[in-house]
């Protein structure tokens, strides 16, 4: 009966404290203030999770086809490039202004996967967030707007995107 | 001398703001279509480069397009065309006079047979 009633009281305290947080506005909500360690520790770990545990049974289909990444390369350059960047392009105004900041996603492959994570979880990874976006991180669902044959484009230029140079990328992702 | 110091430090202060808020030019925001510079593949180094590369093979073809785009468009500013000998077929032209008027009121009705020019009238509509 004690047990119960120290539980009771501390689920007062919580639902007390956490009304206090919320309805008080002390919590800081602007981007150019980043979050504590933990909160970020807390966020980054929920996000990843969930979207490793959304996109685990996600088929790759064969992303070998050159074609790929005409299309990819030109939806990439209009859709991704102003926050994810481009190979020559250090940071952008969406780069810079966004939080969490966007992953600059023309560095080195090994930077951007995730630390034992294969190359095809990576790729269905990337179609899970292209497709579905993450709330409140500024990434937008494309899928309501692009069909899935065109996200695997996007992912499987993503694959090729950290070895393109500067010439090549613009080539790939130019519109004539 | 402290008054001219201090106008020269807020001078200056009031210089690199102005400096900051002018290195972001608008037009960095503007994006337009930029057609692929394919003459930078000539310069790239061709003995590291792999045919059965997808990147490769995609450059090729875009720039393969972009040649043959540039092919199609000629220079129509200084064709010239001979009309002095075309010819025109009238042979099978027709044209419909049912909506045509005719003013009859100064015609000359004498050497008609069987009419005069009160009974001729002013307009006639031909059907």
């Amino acid at each position: 009966m004690k047990a119960i009633k120290i539980l009771f009281l501390l689920a007062i305290a919580v639902i007390s404290g956490s009304s206090v947080i919320i309805f008080s506005g002390v919590v800081d909500v602007a981007a150019d203030k980043p979050h504590g360690k933990f909160v970020y520790w807390l966020l980054q770990e929920t996000r990843e999770n969930s979207i490793a545990k959304a996109s685990e049974n996600i088929i790759v289909p064969d992303l070998s086809d050159f074609e790929l990444l005409l299309t990819g390369g030109v939806d990439y350059e209009f859709m991704c490039a102003g926050c994810h960047l481009a190979p020559g392009l250090k940071q952008s105004d969406m780069s810079l202004g966004l939080y969490p900041a966007p992953t600059n996603l023309s560095l080195t492959y090994e930077k951007q996967v995730k630390q034992g994570e294969n190359n095809e979880a990576a790729q269905a990874r990337n179609f899970w967030i292209i497709k579905h976006g993450v709330k409140a991180s500024g990434m937008p669902a494309w899928g309501k707007t692009h069909d899935d044959q065109r996200i695997w484009a996007m992912v499987a230029f993503l694959d090729r995107l950290p070895t393109l140079t500067p010439e090549q990328y613009q080539i790939l992702t130019a519109i004539d | 001398m402290q008054y001219i110091q201090a106008t020269i430090y807020l001078m200056l202060t009031s210089c690199f703001m102005m400096t900051s808020v002018q290195a972001h030019d608008p037009s960095e925001h503007v994006k337009t279509n930029e057609a692929p510079k394919c003459e930078s593949m000539k310069a790239m180094d061709h003995s590291k480069m792999d045919a059965n590369d997808p990147i490769m093979m995609a450059m090729m073809k875009k720039c393969k397009a972009q040649a043959e785009k540039k092919a199609m468009q000629m220079d129509h500013s200084n064709m010239e065309m001979d009309h002095s000998n075309m010819e025109m077929d009238h042979s099978n032209m027709e044209m419909d006079h049912s909506n045509m008027e005719m003013d009859h009121s100064n015609m000359d009705h004498s050497s008609m047979e069987g009419m005069s020019k009160s009974a001729a009238g002013g307009h006639h509509k031909h059907n």
